[in-house]
């Protein structure tokens, strides 16, 4: 891929983090209809994979854009209004896999596919960790409905999609980035 | 399926503010509402009724609205207001007071047997569906006219002028830009699939079933967003984007008007953070005339 430094923000970070957010507002409007089990008001969102992919193969920044502002926007468009709270979650999400971004150069590498998983899940725990602890403040919420009602079915939901959907992503990219040329 | 802009002028109250106006009011709501943790129906309802008005001067057409209000009846009477009806989920200790009436229980077995529970539905958990609903409502009612009411176009310029950088802003303005694109590409991709036999309507079975029916859907339409990516970047560039500060096409200004309405905003998450913090007002409880309406 492109030479990478983990912290740029320049003309690339903004277009992707742009269509990272685009394309998980569209994504997650296709599906926000559809809830997790006993899980309150957190949906089945296979956007998530698509968010943390674009963490890993372009940066925190853009991880963090694409989740905060696409979250925003599938929120909007669906009509639900703007949870600042779950916004910055999603945002999170998306920036803690994009840390290792210097570190990953062959994407179809089942070593670098296995990194870009375990990365992604940790900013899963993270993103849904924040967004569940602070609607204490905002939901009003106990501990244990943070951590059971809301944290522990969208680490679950968001994990299985990132498991399956994350790899094929990346396979997927290798292709098209080698065909590209860059 | 997926939304489109639906953004129209119209000669309204709310069209005439400046946009950095309405964002910063919905903010003091979301917070008035939220940090202090305003439960009391006497701070709430009249919210709602004030963001419902904000709401109702959009004058959006009801059509053009329909789906998004779909959508937040779903969520907030089922799933919102069942979760708080059934098991106070979403709100402070308080509501599962174990002293409030119960009106009636609600069993919860397991097929084939008599192994089970049952859930009490209390005078305490019915008036917090309520105040939940009405406060999700009173939040949403403000973001919902956003798209419809405010030009695309002009995103970008208001978050720059509410001192956000220029790269940051950008990005606004082209995940706005992007949104609708990639929606149609989204739908020409669908109709592509079901060419090809794929179900991708019926989003039922378990998580590895639905992802399945995703996958082809969800796969090209990211793969050609990262080509599309190129040729904007390589546009950009060619334009020397981010070597010096940008200017922006449109000018904002504030009109008496705009700063009414952010003194009103301001005023109101001052007055409930004095309210809860300085004379205890503002937490959740069960009014006399709700408990007497439901058990007399």
């Amino acid at each position: 891929m492109n030479d990478k430094s983990t912290w740029e923000f320049g003309t690339r970070q903004v277009v992707y983090g742009a269509i990272g957010a685009a394309l998980y507002g569209a994504f997650s409007l296709l599906t926000n209809l559809v809830p997790l089990p006993a899980a309150g008001n957190i949906t089945f969102r296979p956007a998530v994979a698509v968010l943390i992919f674009f963490g890993a193969a372009y940066g925190p920044w853009v991880g963090l854009l694409a989740g905060l502002i696409g979250n925003t926007l599938g929120d909007w468009f669906a009509g639900w209004g703007f949870y600042w709270n779950w916004s910055l979650g999603n945002g999170l999400m998306g920036m803690v896999p994009g840390l290792i971004v210097a570190s990953l150069k062959d994407f179809k590498a089942r070593a670098t596919i296995v990194k870009a998983v375990g990365w992604g899940t940790l900013g899963i725990a993270v993103g849904m960790l924040f967004a569940s602890l602070t609607e204490m403040f905002v939901g009003g919420i106990d501990l244990s409905t943070a951590l059971v009602g809301y944290f522990t079915p969208a680490f679950l939901g968001n994990f299985v999609v990132t498991v399956i959907l994350l790899p094929i992503l990346m396979i997927a990219f290798a292709g098209v980035a080698a065909r590209r040329g860059r | 399926m997926l939304a489109t802009f639906k953004y129209r002028r119209r000669a309204t109250f709310i069209q005439r503010l400046d946009p950095r106006t309405r964002f910063i009011f919905m903010v003091c709501i979301i917070l008035a509402l939220t940090i202090p943790e305003i439960w009391d129906y006497r701070i709430v309802f009249p919210l709602f009724l004030l963001s419902l008005t904000l709401f109702l001067m959009a004058r959006i057409e009801w059509k053009d609205v329909r789906r998004a209000f779909l959508y937040i009846f779903i969520l907030v009477f089922f799933i919102v207001g069942l979760n708080g009806l059934l098991s106070g989920r979403g709100g402070p200790s308080s509501v599962l007071d174990p002293n409030s009436p119960v009106l009636f229980e609600v069993p919860f077995k397991i097929p084939g047997t008599d192994w089970g529970w049952m859930v009490p539905v209390t005078v305490s958990k019915a008036w917090f569906a309520i105040s939940q609903m009405t406060r999700m409502l009173s939040m949403a009612l403000l973001a919902i006219p956003i798209p419809y009411t405010m030009d695309p176009n002009i995103y970008g310029t208001a978050f720059k002028r509410m001192g956000v950088s220029d790269k940051v802003s950008f990005t606004m303005d082209l995940a706005f830009r992007f949104l609708p694109t990639f929606a149609r590409d989204l739908t020409i991709t669908m109709d592509a699939q079901r060419a090809r036999g794929y179900e991708m309507d019926k989003l039922k079975g378990g998580l590895v079933a639905r992802l399945q029916r995703l996958a082809p859907l969800i796969i090209p339409v990211t793969m050609q967003s990262t080509v599309t990516g190129e040729e904007v970047i390589d546009a950009m560039d060619l334009r020397a984007f981010g070597t010096a500060p940008r200017t922006w096409l449109k000018d904002l200004h504030y009109a008496p008007r705009d700063y009414a309405m952010i003194g009103l905003g301001v005023a109101i998450f001052i007055t409930s953070c004095v309210l809860k913090w300085g004379f205890g007002i503002g937490g959740f409880f069960v009014p006399d005339f709700f408990t007497q309406a439901l058990v007399g």
